[in-house]
């Protein structure tokens, strides 16, 4: 099990591409919106401009024989040439009868509105296109003159240039203002997605930690929504490293209760041994055959009880155990029990190295390991604990007769059968293979620099 | 020499406290550790076993509170779990050896009996002293290369003062290490050992190996061969 994460899928890259999203659309449709509602009120606005003009128009337009004739125009953009402001009066044939000084140079005969009649009292509003003064808005009215006896349309038209210019500034500074928005929007965004997620990130660093051994649970408090499964991390880690001791303690005391009832028949045996007569002693008796099936049974029981304590699990809650502390404990308790051989020991032993399953089962191996290097050993013995990558390795050596090469097959063989051991070297060595493979590790036996026994061990 | 056995096993205690009464051991014993703990402030021992799985206080707590009361007699552990987490604990918590259940009983003795002698400060199974060598697997004394026979509480007196060179040990203590409590303490029983023993060690008067230490005790002043 890994607990690491993909950033290409974590949780902060989702909200922050899903809000990204969001962003973009909120302020792409507000944008779009107000573009529109700034232009129809731009338009309008003209329109009811257009409109005044009109109206002054009709206010001081006096027909003549020839047309209408407009004597003073309050409006001194209609008397300017190109002004941009420009007045016409149209009879029902759609000809025209006036047009203000400013429109002088300006060419309307394929303009539309022209040749549209309208009754009296009908508007319309419109823009066209014109060739030389470009975008022109048009507003149109039509009227009924009494005194004429006729009807005609009053038209005033403005180019759209100010107007256009104006939208255009609109619509810049609608672009800067929603730009900027977009960017202080994004700003607060991730921080608010680091603030949320934080807690997430604690659990993750709280989980490493536990990985790394540094901790035993999580301790933070966390968020309601996280509580659950910070406390249920807490109990699973607590249920696993009990279920590991529980199981531990019912073999041993499985151990315990086997043993001790074979101890007391052994001293029973013993003990009617003792009581033989003299002539019995020669040849074999039942007590050799009971004697022979305690052995066997004793072998069967140690080697079956060893390698179901062994967990062989790889595990990333459980404690990563320290190597070199581990390795001197046991070389010390080995020590006093052949303090008499005076053994010499060489020690190198990377400090950092960690095993990362069970506590026991390194002790085994170690146990095992060592036991036979002091006990086959003349007076050297070699250790060797250092990490490659991320595999540990172990090398224990003596100078002792060494294993056969005959023998190194079959020791080796993953489940060689306790009771088809010859006790000594074979069950410590059988178990340890055991555990070795059962981490998926990898032990080999060799003949060392010292020139006995070399076992390296990669797990 | 004097023994303490805790093993909650009725069976197998009795079976060991036999064999090594057999063996001349005084051989105290109790069921539990509580009882091992109190016996073991009570009397002066040269050895204990102690069974890991005991109960009301195992053995692992026993072997640290008689090691923090100051005591350091060789300990050997009995266990019936066969794991290197109790072997290396058990040693490590003060015990000298382990014996793994089940055992034969002639284990038991020579690995008590390499303990006894590595905690006298001896290497060999034989005590050397100069022209005295006591053979302790055997029992056998050998003086000036000639075997001379000991009776059984001979041997267990010369035994006790040769572990103890060069040190005043008084009458009460070796009959404290060598008899039962409840065996008659008559301090003239044990003149009459010395004197044998000084007949037997030196028949010609010359070496003068048992000292009378007046109103202490005796004194073993052979020098050791090395």
């Amino acid at each position: 099990m890994s607990l690491q994460t993909n950033s290409q899928y974590s949780l902060q890259s989702r909200l922050v591409l899903a809000f990204s999203i969001l962003l973009i659309l909120f302020l792409g449709l507000a944008g779009f919106v107000l573009d529109r509602v700034f232009k129809e009120s731009v338009a309008a606005a003209v329109e009811e401009r257009l409109q005044l003009q009109i109206y002054a128009l009709l206010g001081v337009a006096e027909p003549d024989r020839d047309g209408f004739f407009i004597p003073d125009l309050e409006e001194l953009r209609f008397s300017q040439i190109n002004s941009g402001l420009y007045g016409f009066i149209l009879n029902t044939r759609g000809e025209e009868v006036w047009r203000s000084p400013s429109a002088i140079n300006l060419d309307l005969d394929e303009a539309s509105f022209m040749r549209r009649r309208l009754d009296p009292g009908q508007s319309e509003f419109g823009t066209m296109e014109s060739s030389d003064q470009g975008r022109l808005s048009f507003a149109s009215y039509g009227t009924y003159w009494s005194s004429l006896d006729a009807g005609f349309s009053f038209v005033v038209m403005e180019s759209s240039e100010p107007t256009t210019a104006e939208i255009r500034e609109f619509q810049s500074s609608l672009y800067l203002w929603f730009g900027g928005l977009a960017i202080l929007l994004s700003i607060a965004q991730l921080l608010l997605l680091r603030w949320g997620m934080n807690p997430l990130k604690q659990l993750a660093g709280e989980l490493s930690s536990i990985e790394a051994g540094e901790k035993d649970r999580l301790e933070l408090e966390y968020p309601r929504e996280l509580q659950g499964v910070s406390n249920n991390l807490n109990l699973l880690v607590k249920s696993e490293r009990e279920r590991q001791s529980r199981y531990r303690t019912t073999l041993g005391d499985l151990a315990h209760s086997l043993k001790t009832p074979l101890a007391v028949i052994g001293g029973i045996v013993h003990q009617a041994r003792l009581h033989l007569d003299e002539s019995d002693k020669e040849r074999p008796t039942r007590i050799d055959e009971l004697e022979e099936q305690m052995a066997r049974m004793n072998q069967i029981v140690s080697y079956q009880l060893k390698r179901a304590s062994s967990s062989g699990t790889t595990s990333y809650l459980g404690v990563p155990v320290r190597v070199a502390p581990l390795f001197e404990k046991v070389t010390d308790a080995l020590e006093k029990v052949y303090r008499e051989k005076g053994v010499r020991l060489l020690r190198s032993l990377e400090s950092n190295s960690v095993f990362r399953g069970e506590e026991s089962d390194l002790m085994e191996l170690a146990g095992n390991l060592l036991d036979n290097a002091f006990k086959y050993c003349k007076s050297e013995i070699r250790i060797r604990v250092s990490t490659k990558g991320d595999r540990l390795q172990l090398e224990i050596e003596d100078d002792g007769k060494g294993i056969p090469k005959e023998d190194r097959g079959w020791v080796m063989q993953r489940g060689a059968r306790g009771d088809t051991l010859n006790s000594g070297q074979g069950i410590g060595l059988a178990v340890s293979v055991d555990i070795v493979n059962s981490y998926g590790g990898d032990i080999r036996v060799d003949t060392g620099e010292l020139g006995g026994a070399c076992i390296r061990v990669t797990l | 020499m004097r023994l303490l056995i805790v093993e909650d096993e009725d069976l197998l205690r009795a079976q060991l406290v036999k064999a090594l009464e057999d063996t001349d051991y005084v051989v105290d014993s109790s069921s539990d550790g509580e009882t091992g703990l109190y016996q073991s402030r009570e009397y002066d021992y040269d050895a204990a076993i102690i069974d890991l799985g005991l109960p009301k206080l195992n053995g692992i707590d026993l072997i640290k509170a008689i090691r923090a009361d100051g005591m350091n007699f060789p300990i050997l552990i009995l266990t019936a779990r066969d794991n290197w987490t109790d072997k290396v604990e058990g040693l490590d918590s003060g015990a000298d050896d382990y014996v793994v259940k089940p055992f034969q009983i002639e284990e038991i003795k020579a690995r008590l009996n390499a303990l006894l002698r590595r905690a006298a400060g001896f290497s060999k199974p034989t005590l050397d002293f100069a022209g005295l060598s006591l053979d302790t697997s055997a029992k056998r004394l050998r003086v000036d290369g000639e075997e001379v026979e000991l009776t059984a509480y001979e041997y267990k007196v010369l035994e006790y003062l040769m572990m103890n060179p060069d040190k005043v040990i008084s009458k009460t203590e070796l009959t404290e290490h060598l008899y039962d409590q409840d065996y008659d303490r008559d301090s003239n029983v044990l003149e009459v050992f010395i004197r044998r023993l000084r007949q037997k060690l030196d028949p010609n008067e010359t070496l003068k190996p048992i000292d009378t230490i007046r109103g202490q005790g005796y004194r073993f002043n052979v020098p050791a061969n090395q």
